[in-house]
């Protein structure tokens, strides 16, 4: 590869981290600045780009002797601007050289302390876009280290803040605009206190100056702020035929908003704001007027370091909008001042005015209903959209008709022009079929309706429309408020009188509104109602209609409880005006009914044909999911009449909008939280929660303070524009109002909604776009804010805000008190540290159980200045489930493999699976056939015959059950069935009543099973092996009956097998000689024992045949040639004569035997030794001879016993031989036991071991008939014994009397009654001592000294003669031990 | 198989009679010991020296026999013997010479 080749891919290696920034920081001529070309760059430096290229977050840094300049994209797009690509690779000082004396001295800073800096929104001026431009920037130096731990450079991580900075600026000083408190003031205190507002924004609007135009086309110098009154740029005024004005009045006059260059004679000497410079531009801005010509214009000094944007524009447009409406405010107020003495006259005119008017309406209005009944009974079939149209006009008509009658009753009832018919009528009859008009209406709102009207004894003079609307009116206004309970209509003749009662249980009146309940035109505020429909005018109607019946109205009411009215009619007719009783006439009830019903019906859900509620939110529904673009302007109406709801939606969709419409404010506010619309359009009278309830609480929520609100009312006049206004709604519009206007509203709302909000959309969008659940929680834990992946991953949404602790998702403290704990944990470390991480348990809405990793910062509200703590979090409930399984598998995997069998596998396993599940118990029945299954259980006490029958016919059932299917029950616990290999095992698990078995659990164990399964089959298989492993080793291993004196030890390395490689042997030769061999096979486990079992069944063979060591060495050199794997055995090959303590012997490569001799001097019988076996030589096997001296030790042993890592051999020699010389007083048996544990490392030997052991002379054993004549041989066998043990005569002698009188003593006492038994001798020597015990087979008299002298004789003999006796007397014999020391 | 014991009277060159036994003395011959012991000192006309120097092993039944004879008999022994006899107590009620 050339070395330029090489350059250019390095280069792109230390770039490679951005395709776009690092394609031009690759043509930058590096070899030109101070660092060099890229492939001499240091490792620190290449590692500081590259993670500089890779980062999504702006980024620049500076690094060497100039601080050269490097930068990411993020950096490029947010800050760099027209400096790109020309700043890569120059001196740092050179690209920001404007903002150098900023922030220079902070980067020598971070170089010479290595101290990282931290500014928040610092104004910095740049150049980046051809001027000087006005920007805040949130940024922190930190230093960067060369190879060498030199400061060599600095990153810079930067966020801008200039929009955020500005933004705050603007909004404060639109606020600023809208915070006087006093709502009515003169034109020109407005205008002052505008003027002195906008002053306050130095930076944004260096001067002002607000113009009015006259009606001449002038313009007047209202007001200037930041300026002088006198200056030439703000004369007093314009003059409309001004040829040269100083501010184009003409085209603000048309509406348009023209920017000026202030660069004229006008515009010298400036004032410079809050700037050094003065503004270079103005912006003029018309003050709308709606429906005229703008009232004026604003003047505003552009900041000159800011360009004229569309956020700037629309700041000044807003600004220049607040001024508007206060000039429209307080020009209206005026107004109306001047209106008010004019109201009067008006009052006055208007009973009459009523009276004419309604009178002048029933003439259209019956020619609009008529012909639109014509319309209805002729078009209705044809098609539903025109029967609907119908159907909305024929019931407005009605509702229409109905207001008009009622306006014209009244006025004729004042104008004392009510003309009233009487007749008698059956009061009860007529009473009672006027209620029946409202029963379906009354049952469908879920209310009970009792009429109770027995007829009366007389009837009653009235005339009869009036009676209807009395009764209509007083069943409406029930119904309208009452939610719950009963309507009670009531006829009783009392004291003379027909009383009428109407009761409900409604709302009630409160006590003070009392005295104005039958007042016209008054209404009661803010009481719940089905309707907030209605002109007040109802009750005044009734008292007056029954005033004229000559009868009187009460009512009585309780809140909460119900009212009461209650109308008394005197029977007879002389109270009447004699000409207007007239005779009954029979008739039906009239046409007057038919609207208090319609009306009423429309109160009630579901009660309209094509509007109820749901199918309106239903089509919402379609058009967002389906056909909407996504940035078309979504619109909330709410509105409480159905008609009105279903136009405004009509309208609104038809311009384009998607609309959702609700029914009351409550269900707007929830839809709201909810769906985020752009605008709301509510009326502001509504039952429940009213339009200026609405507003304040959408303005009290984080996520909807911004959203704007239009407000339509019916209700006229300033007073109700400004409380809504004040209440905080963005506009107003009044009933009636033209379709085009409320559209041109809804438009410009949204529009400067959305310039306006953009911010608060924009964290909105960014918190709803986090895949991790993000939430808000005040300092008592309750969660006020969530975004979308909240919902998604708990299910509860923003509707529900707040939720406070004990939050929803909390697992029952009932069911799952440990997961309820655990999440109460996690709520005082939330609540009480400043930052954390937790995963906790959680349930999802539906029930189903997550597991939640979260972690939190608290962070200072910067609003409010409360503490409030921000978390996000994620769903790792499939992690937590993995690593359970994981963990719990590896668990049962360690179980399995460490039990030798079945049964220690299975009671493993159920030990695990209880741990697993903190079960009570766990039961396993393995069903093999037999009468009864296989049981076992954690649980020591419980058997299969002592379980309940219930558990035994579980067991039972789950045997039952395919295999590895899960059986849960969730009282008990649950149960699964599984392949054990002996048959099927029902495996149980009790969890206890309190705990649920939950669907992990049954994954979990359905797993496990399944592992469990192939588990025991696994097992079986080893165990097989082992079984079958064990046999082998006891068929080949060694003799199974060795010669007396012999201790042998066996350990293999490889587990579970318990053979090797290694091996022992002895042989018993003809001429009474024994062979004894220990050999080593290469390798460990089955493979080495087959080799092994082999060589020294050959060995065995050889010496049968030879005794010679050598030759049979020799000979098995031949057969280890034909084995494979028998190469390099090693073998220590020897014949003892056990009588003399001669051995010859031979070594085929094996560490040498070991003689301990009494006095502790030892012998390594390293002589006769050769090569390993199956390794040429030409030499002879040499063969050695040696004598084991009475008493000694002899040892032979493999390698393993004494070899260690890191040590030396001769070392674990040493260690051998220092624990035989400590032994060789103990029983040879013990011996061999001391060796195996002192030469075992702390783990257990990692080799095979096989250690033989022997002590000359070996044991004497013998066995004689209890008879006198008997004793002769005895003492000759042990005679000889005694010798070879080395004993000097006099010892050997006392040995032998002692013996003697031992067995004597035995025939004598033991067989006295019993002759004929056995007795048996046995003798041990070790290296200081003799052991001799005699064990009869019967019972010892008591001794008889007068009888039996010589035998007590006997006893101070043995006593004498030896170092220590006891006789254990037994009910099978007595055995004498004797020890006789050797010194 | 009965126990090896060979008993020999003779005279010193003195004449005093001597018992001498060779081979071993235990219960299964110590009757045959009695016997001719008790002939042998009825024989005697005064002391009878018993020379046990041949004799391999002797017991607590063969040392019964001596007992009863202690005021007539005279012991020659091995030092093999010796402890036994000591122990058994006959050194002190009698004269046991070493040979």
């Amino acid at each position: 590869m050339s070395s330029a080749a090489e350059r250019s891919s390095t280069s792109a290696d230390v770039f490679a981290g951005d395709g776009e920034i690092g394609h031009d920081l690759g043509q930058v001529a590096w070899a030109s600045t101070p660092l060099g070309d890229p492939s001499g760059w240091p490792q620190s430096l290449r590692t500081a780009v590259s993670i500089l290229l890779s980062s999504r977050f702006p980024m620049w840094m500076a690094w060497g002797p100039d601080l050269t300049f490097f930068c990411n994209a993020a950096y490029r797009r947010d800050t760099l601007g027209r400096k790109y690509p020309w700043a890569l690779g120059r001196p740092a000082s050179e690209v920001w050289a404007e903002i150098w004396p900023d922030i220079g001295p902070r980067i020598d800073r971070v170089l010479s302390t290595g101290v990282a800096t931290w500014d928040q929104a610092l104004l910095l001026f740049l150049e980046r876009s051809g001027y000087r431009e006005e920007s805040y920037h949130t940024f922190s130096y930190s230093p960067l280290r060369d190879d060498d731990n030199a400061l060599v450079g600095m990153l810079c991580v930067v966020s801008e803040d200039t929009e955020r900075v500005v933004g705050e600026r603007r909004m404060t000083t639109l606020r600023d605009l809208g915070s006087d408190p006093s709502v009515v003031r003169t034109e020109e205190e407005m205008l002052t206190f505008a003027g002195r507002q906008l002053s306050r924004n130095g930076l944004d609007l260096p001067f002002t100056a607000i113009y009015l135009l006259d009606d001449d086309g002038s313009a007047r110098l209202a007001t200037a702020a930041g300026i002088s009154a006198g200056h030439t740029a703000v004369p007093r005024t314009i003059a409309a035929d001004d040829p040269t004005p100083v501010w184009p009045v003409a085209a603000l006059v048309r509406g348009e908003s023209p920017r000026v260059p202030l660069d004229g004679a006008p515009f010298v000497g400036l004032p410079t704001g809050a700037w050094s410079q003065p503004p270079a531009q103005a912006l003029l801005v018309p003050l709308l007027q709606q429906g005229g010509t703008p009232y004026g214009f604003l003047v505003a000094g552009l900041n000159r370091y800011r360009p004229l944007d569309d956020g700037y524009r629309g700041f000044l447009e807003l600004a220049a909008g607040h001024v508007a409406a206060g000039i429209a405010s307080a020009r209206s107020y005026q107004a109306q001042q001047q209106r008010a003495e004019q109201l009067a006259e008006i009052d006055r005119a208007k009973t009459a005015f009523f009276s004419n008017i309604s009178h002048e309406f029933r003439t259209p209005l019956t020619l609009i209903m008529g012909p639109l009944e014509e319309l209805r009974s002729r078009l209705g079939d044809t098609d539903q959209g025109v029967r609907e149209e119908l159907q909305v006009m024929h019931r407005n008509g009605l509702r229409l008709g109905k207001l008009v009658t009622a306006l014209l009753d009244f006025s004729r009832i004042e104008a004392g022009r009510m003309q009233a018919r009487y007749e008698p009528v059956d009061l009860a009859a007529v009473t009672a079929d006027l209620a029946s008009v409202f029963r379906s209406a009354v049952e469908r709102a879920g209310l009970t309706f009792e009429v109770d009207c027995p007829p009366l004894p007389e009837p009653v003079y009235i005339d009869r429309g009036m009676w209807e609307k009395v009764v209509l009116n007083l069943l409406s206004n029930a119904l309208k408020f009452t939610f719950d309970g009963a309507i009670r209509v009531r006829l009783r003749a009392e004291d003379g009188r027909a009383v009428v009662t109407v009761a409900d249980t409604g709302i009630g009146v409160p006590a003070e509104e009392m005295p104005r309940l039958f007042e016209r035109f008054h209404r009661i505020d803010n009481a719940r109602s089905r309707s907030n429909e209605g002109s007040g005018i109802g009750l005044a109607l009734v008292r007056e209609l029954v005033g004229l019946q000559g009868g009187d109205i009460s009512a009585d009411s309780t809140v909460g409880e119900g009212t009461t009215f209650t109308i008394g009619l005197p029977f007879g007719s002389v109270h009447l005006p004699p000409g207007a009783v007239a005779a009954a006439e029979e008739r039906d009830i009239s046409a007057t009914a038919e609207p208090f019903v319609e009306e009423a019906l429309r109160w009630l859900p579901h009660a309209s044909a094509t509007s109820a509620p749901d199918e309106v939110v239903e089509r919402r529904v379609q058009e967002t999911t389906t056909d909407a673009p996504p940035n078309r302007a979504h619109v909330l109406v709410a509105d409480d009449n159905a008609d009105m709801r279903e136009y405004l939606t009509r309208l609104l969709r038809s311009a384009g909008y998607r609309v959702e419409a609700v029914d009351d404010g409550r269900a707007a506010l929830r839809s709201a939280r909810v769906n985020q619309p752009d605008l709301v359009v509510s009326d502001v009278m509504m039952p429940g929660l009213d339009g200026l309830q609405l507003v304040a609480a959408l303005r009290a929520e984080p996520r909807t303070a911004g959203m704007p609100v239009l407000l339509l009312s019916a209700r006229a006049g300033q007073e109700a524009s400004i409380e809504g206004l004040e209440a905080g709604a963005d506009d107003y519009l009044v009933k009636p109002f033209a379709a085009a206007e409320l559209l041109a509203r809804v438009r410009t709302n949204v529009k400067l909604a959305r310039l306006r909000n953009n911010h608060a959309r924009w964290r909105t969008a960014l918190v709803d776009s986090l895949q991790e659940a993000f939430f808000v929680c005040d300092d008592s834990g309750a969660v006020i804010e969530i975004n979308t992946t909240f919902t998604d991953i708990l299910g509860y949404g923003p509707e529900g805000l707040p939720y406070t602790a004990k939050h929803p998702w909390w697992p029952s403290l009932e069911t799952e008190p440990e997961a309820h704990q655990q999440v109460a944990d996690a709520l005082t470390l939330l609540t009480g540290q400043t930052t954390g991480t937790y995963t906790i348990p959680v349930t999802h809405r539906d029930g189903h159980r997550l597991w939640v990793a979260a972690a939190f910062n608290q962070v200072q509200d910067p609003d409010t200045g409360r503490r409030v703590i921000v978390g996000t979090f994620r769903d790792v409930t499939a992690e937590h489930y993995a690593v359970q399984r994981e963990s719990a598998l590896a668990a049962l995997s360690i179980r399995l493999s460490q039990a030798d069998n079945l049964a220690d596998a299975l009671h493993g396993v159920l030990a695990e699976l209880k741990g697993l599940w903190r079960a009570t118990r766990v039961l396993a029945a393995v069903f093999d056939g037999s009468h009864t299954p296989t049981f076992a259980t954690t649980d020591p006490h419980q058997r299969w015959d002592t379980l309940t029958d219930q558990r035994r016919q579980i067991l039972i059932a789950v045997r039952d059950r395919p295999l590895l299917t899960t059986v849960a029950d969730q009282t008990t616990g649950v149960g699964i069935a599984v392949e054990h290999p002996h048959g099927t095992m029902a495996l149980w698990i009790d969890l206890g009543e309190r705990r649920p078995v939950t669907e992990q659990d049954e994954t979990l164990l359905a797993l496990l099973a399944g592992h469990l399964g192939q588990g025991l089959h696994r097992v079986q298989q080893i165990d097989q092996q082992r079984e079958t492993a064990l046999a082998l080793q006891r068929a080949i291993l060694g003799p199974a009956q060795l010669p007396s004196g012999f201790a042998v030890r066996y350990a293999p390395a490889t587990r579970p097998l318990k053979v090797g490689g290694d091996w022992y042997d002895t042989i018993s030769l003809v001429d009474g000689q024994i062979a004894i061999v220990v050999g080593d096979c290469v390798g460990h486990g089955l493979q080495a024992a087959t080799v092994m079992g082999q060589l020294r069944s050959a060995c065995r063979a050889l010496l049968l045949q030879d005794s010679s060591p050598s030759r049979t060495l020799t000979a098995l050199d031949r057969f280890a040639a034909q084995l494979p794997g028998a190469l390099c055995a090693t073998v220590f090959c020897g014949v003892l004569d056990p009588t003399t303590g001669r051995l010859r012997y031979a070594s085929a490569g094996h560490p040498p035997a070991i003689v301990t001799s009494p006095d502790g001097t030892t012998r390594m019988l390293d002589q006769g030794h050769s090569r390993p076996l199956g390794v040429r030589g030409r030499a002879e096997r040499p063969e050695a001879e040696e004598l084991v001296p009475p008493r000694a030790t002899l040892m032979l042993y493999t390698d393993g016993l004494v070899e260690r890592r890191r040590q030396p051999l001769t070392a674990g020699i040493d260690h051998v031989v220092a624990v035989i010389q400590n032994g060789r007083a103990h029983p040879i048996e013990t011996l061999a036991t001391d060796v195996m544990n002192q030469l075992s490392p702390p783990g257990g030997y990692d080799d095979d071991v096989a250690v033989l052991l022997y002590r000359q002379p070996g044991p004497l054993e013998l066995e004689f008939a209890a008879e006198r004549g008997g004793l002769a041989p005895v003492r000759s066998a042990l005679r000889s014994w005694l010798e070879r043990c080395g004993l000097d005569p006099t010892k050997a002698y006392n040995v032998l009397v002692a013996a003697g009188e031992a067995c004597a003593n035995a025939i004598e006492h033991g067989h006295r009654d019993n002759p004929g038994g056995r007795i048996h001798l046995r003798a041990t020597a070790t290296a200081d001592g003799l052991h001799v015990s005699v064990t009869d087979s019967g019972r010892w008299k008591t001794p008889r000294p007068d009888v039996d002298t010589h035998r007590g004789r006997g006893l101070v003999l043995m006593r004498a003669l030896m170092d220590a006796i006891t006789v254990t007397p037994g009910a099978t014999g007595t055995t004498i031990e004797m020890q006789a020391r050797i010194p | 198989m009965s126990t090896a014991l060979t008993l020999t009277t003779s005279h010193q060159p003195d004449g005093t009679p001597v018992l001498t036994a060779a081979g071993e003395v235990d219960m299964s011959n110590a009757d045959e010991f009695a016997v001719a012991l008790t002939r042998a000192v009825e024989a005697a006309p005064g002391q009878l020296t018993v020379n046990l120097t041949e004799l391999q092993y002797l017991d607590s039944a063969g040392l019964a026999v001596l007992f009863p004879h202690v005021e007539r008999i005279h012991l020659v022994t091995s030092p093999l013997l010796a402890p036994v006899l000591t122990i058994a107590g006959l050194a002190d009620l009698m004269t046991v010479t070493p040979a």
